[in-house]
């Protein structure tokens, strides 16, 4: 077995031009993959970590009958004695911080134009505290004991159809929960660009106080968490998971991952991207290797006749080839694997930057994350890629005739 | 694997052996109705001019191809009831080839060309180890066992073509013009080197030759023209031929 890998490993670098030649093809391919993926962890973790800190939070907990609720009554099913809650939540470990949130829905005004509204009702210093706070286009954030006027932010969209700007009044109108109309007097103190078109031609946010004051209601509906760290999220939902399931009031968690609709289409888009470029570099490596393969075989014909005629089965002469094409592979891989991450860090240590994308005036960095996994399975395909792409020209030297083959020239 | 047995099986038995060749809408015959009949330890040359079928009869008696028509015998074996997996399993273990033109494994060493031949039968390393080294002994080479063909020159690449052909100890070396790129003393050495084997381990040798100073040094001379024997001589005292094995090293 030794000797026979020892051949196969010899005849690889039997011809070093072609094999050198080779392996920047494969390797490149690698390296290719490598930086291409690695770009796109890059994204993703940015992105991941922004619709995190825009308010997502790692982890929300409702109470079980959220989800099942009616979008005008919105605290029946909220959260009670929320502190409680959140205190214990608080204690855990990796937790930053618990805010209370209210979501709600109503109409607003200015007196002369309305507009229907998506609400959220937050605490400014807790959010704050774990490092969440709207993109504030103009004016400031709310604060968290403001006196006199009832603070507001809106969305970009909501100030331009209303014709609204910083300082303007606006009056809120929204269901409490004993089913009465109730208004609220507000002050504009910032406007928000979310980044999405459709989220700022309804965005308004004000203080919790403010919101259960106008929804007749102590209830929040949802709680969100920050952790000292996303990787940690799924460890700690498993600790949070028992203490949320009291029998007075059952709750429920979701983990930011659940509630990312936008970041999980796109990395569904760019993940399919990716698989795309994969299959290219697949069949790139593929149909060159076999031309490479089939050169090796019809230089090496009388050789196999010789091996042949001494009695070598001709499996073994399949294995051979086979072989020296895994081997290929593996060292097409290694130097793929070499060259991408050499590129990786000096990319990263550039300081390139990419123009902003859609909806953001803030240059996008151009690193990239090339973790074991990127490597393993761009190793893996490639490997595979050359094992098959070995298989017609080890059938073909393990089906010559012997004459033919001893007669070759 | 079953096969026919006669008593007193000769070695080789080609009896009525016709091969012939596609060429274009026509064929051509390479060996017609040929009988032969080789016993062990014999050292037989096939002589003949170009065409005339040597190489033919070889690749018929080594079981490399099949006969149009007619039967090969090895060691009482009809080779033409063999499946093509029993034709490799008595090539590996029966017989021995030495090509014109070397065919060493250009990225072994001599010595493992040599051992190549007990790698595919499976032979323990330790063994292999012992018989690489007595069978590049007995061709004069041990000391150039870690040597890379590229690096010897002709006369030594056939000697370990030599030593890889009786390493796994054989019934039946068959050689192939084997001193047709050799110069004239290598040629000797090796003439000197395969009738000293046969002599010495009773190997039978059969090889094709238009070579005048193989032919000189051998006992049993069968000529070919057209795909047909035209003469089988037995030459006298050829036998006592000067073997100078000892001097190749």
């Amino acid at each position: 077995m030794f000797k026979f890998l020892l051949l196969a490993f010899r005849n690889v670098f039997r011809n070093r031009r072609r094999t050198v030649m080779t392996l920047l093809m494969v390797g490149g391919g690698v390296a290719g993959l490598l930086l291409v993926g690695g770009f796109f962890a890059f994204m993703f973790r940015g992105l991941r970590e922004s619709t995190i800190r825009n308010g997502l939070g790692h982890i929300q907990i409702f109470t079980a009958e959220h989800f099942k609720r009616d979008e005008v009554h919105v605290l029946d099913t909220g959260i009670r004695d929320w502190q409680k809650v959140a205190q214990g939540v608080r204690a855990g470990k990796h937790v930053r911080g618990v805010a209370p949130r209210i979501e709600f829905y109503g109409m607003l005004s200015n007196g002369v134009k309305s507009s229907v509204f998506m609400g959220s009702a937050v605490q400014p210093d807790m959010e704050q505290a774990m490092g969440f706070s709207p993109r504030v286009t103009s004016g400031r954030d709310l604060t968290a004991n403001a006196n006199g006027e009832v603070e507001a932010l809106v969305g970009l969209g909501v100030a331009r159809s209303m014709n609204v700007k910083v300082g303007d009044g606006l009056t809120i109108l929204a269901v409490t929960a004993d089913g009465a109309l109730n208004g609220l007097d507000v002050q504009v103190v910032g406007i928000v660009n979310t980044g999405f078109k459709d989220l700022d031609d309804r965005y308004l946010r004000i203080t919790l106080p403010s919101a259960q004051r106008l929804l007749s209601s102590d209830r929040v509906t949802n709680l969100v968490v920050g952790l000292d760290n996303t990787d940690s999220t799924d460890a700690v939902a498993a600790e949070l998971a028992p203490q949320l399931n009291t029998p007075g009031q059952p709750l429920v968690e979701k983990k930011w991952i659940e509630l990312a609709a936008y970041y999980k289409q796109v990395r569904t888009l760019f993940s399919g991207i990716f698989l795309f470029l994969g299959v290219i570099v697949f069949f790139m490596v593929l149909m060159a290797s076999v031309n490479t393969l089939l050169m090796a075989m019809f230089e090496r014909t009388r050789e196999i006749g010789t091996m042949l005629a001494m009695g070598t089965p001709r499996r073994w002469i399949v294995a051979l080839f086979m072989a020296e094409a895994t081997l290929l592979g593996v060292f097409g891989a290694a130097a793929g694997v070499i060259g991408g991450n050499a590129i990786g860090l000096l990319l990263n240590a550039s300081g390139l930057h990419l123009p902003p994308p859609p909806g953001t005036d803030v240059p996008m960095a151009f690193k990239v994350i090339i973790g074991p996994a990127l490597g393993t399975g761009a190793s893996l395909m490639v490997m595979i890629s050359l094992t098959l792409a070995s298989i017609l020209p080890a059938i073909r030297a393990s089906r010559l005739q012997i004459t033919e083959a001893l007669s070759h020239v | 694997m079953t096969s026919p047995q006669v008593l007193h099986a000769a070695l080789v038995e080609v009896d009525a052996v016709t091969r012939t060749f596609p060429l274009d809408h026509s064929h051509v015959t390479a060996l017609d109705h040929t009988a032969l009949r080789v016993e062990r330890g014999e050292f037989l040359a096939i002589a003949g001019p170009s065409g005339s079928g040597k190489s033919t009869l070889l690749n018929l008696i080594g079981c490399i191809d099949k006969p149009t028509s007619g039967r090969i015998l090895i060691d009482g074996t009809d080779t033409g009831t063999l499946t093509a997996t029993q034709l490799t399993d008595l090539r590996r273990r029966k017989i021995g080839f030495v090509f014109q033109t070397f065919n060493l494994i250009p990225v072994f060493t001599a010595a493992e060309n040599v051992e190549f031949p007990l790698l595919i039968q499976g032979i323990a390393p330790a063994e292999r180890k012992a018989r690489v080294q007595e069978a590049l002994e007995g061709v004069g080479l041990a000391a150039r066992a870690h040597h890379r063909p590229d690096l010897m020159s002709g006369g030594e690449r056939q000697r370990v073509a030599v030593a890889r052909a009786i390493v796994h100890k054989p019934e039946l070396v068959l050689a192939d013009e084997p001193t047709a790129n050799l110069d004239t003393r290598n040629a000797t050495q090796l003439i000197d080197l395969m009738r000293g084997l046969n002599e010495r381990l009773g190997l039978t040798f059969i090889f094709s030759t238009h070579d005048q100073r193989l032919l000189e040094h051998t006992p049993r001379i069968v000529r070919l023209t057209d795909g047909q024997i035209v003469s089988d001589s037995h030459a006298k005292g050829v036998s006592d031929v000067q073997v100078s094995v000892a001097s190749l090293s």
